[in-house]
């Protein structure tokens, strides 16, 4: 199944990009926080802190995009 | 009761394995949680990346520099080039269109966005194992072992050992 992906990749409509920042955004916190806690279970708890962090950044920084965007003279 | 001396890890060897199996520095220097995090979410990542792009992600004549990211990823970039080697010499063998074209029929040539998508997943991914992999060096130097004691246990400052002595 796994081979067949090289020739059939999946198919993804434009409207679902930005939504796939979400799993980058989660590889990315879960690789930094697991190399840089100092104990493993401390991991989750800030991993979903970092994580909360990355997504009030992107929402606040799409907000001004747009406001920026629309209202900009 | 006598302790086991550890030997001191081998730098090299520690950013190799790190390389190679994106986790398996920090296996080698004792942090096996961590190791098992490490190499799941990297190589779930790099394959998410392949899946939604295909067997053209890992693209060294168009995509130069991705190819240096993907490259970081060890054994998973190599088989993803491999194949996509093998899928330009299986094109370069029927005769008649372009490569171009003869792509797009055969239903493997990337267009956005999952060209985005698939070559940032992959990229990204090569790019953490970047970061992993100096954090093996790092800890290799140090001469780290295994997974860092608890705070309780590590010698306290002088100030503050004198501080509690006094009280």
């Amino acid at each position: 199944m796994i081979a067949s992906l090289f020739y059939n990749p999946v198919t993804l409509s434009s409207n679902s990009e930005l939504l796939l920042l979400l799993p980058l955004c989660a590889a990315v916190g879960l690789i930094y926080k697991t190399i840089r806690v100092e104990r493993l279970n401390q991991l989750i708890r800030e991993y979903i802190k970092l994580l909360a962090y990355m997504a009030f950044g992107l929402v606040a920084l799409c907000v001004l995009l747009w406001v920026t965007h629309t209202y900009w003279p | 009761m006598t302790k086991q001396k550890q030997s001191s890890p081998n730098p090299v060897l520690a950013v190799l394995l790190a390389w190679a199996i994106p986790g398996a520095g920090h296996l080698y220097l004792g942090r096996a949680k961590r190791g098992i995090i490490i190499f799941l979410t990297i190589t779930a990542l790099f394959w998410s990346g392949v899946g939604v792009g295909g067997v053209l992600t890992v693209d060294l004549p168009k995509e130069r520099w991705w190819f240096v990211a993907q490259m970081l990823t060890g054994v998973n970039g190599l088989v993803a080039w491999q194949r996509q080697k093998q899928a330009y010499q299986a094109l370069a063998k029927i005769e008649g269109e372009s490569l171009e074209k003869r792509m797009v029929k055969a239903g493997i040539a990337l267009v956005v966005p999952a060209e985005t998508v698939a070559r940032a997943y992959s990229g990204v991914a090569g790019l953490l194992n970047l970061m992993c992999i100096f954090d093996a060096l790092m800890l290799s130097i140090m001469g780290a072992r295994g997974e860092p004691q608890p705070q309780d246990d590590k010698p306290k400052p002088k100030g503050l050992a004198k501080k509690e002595a006094a009280t």
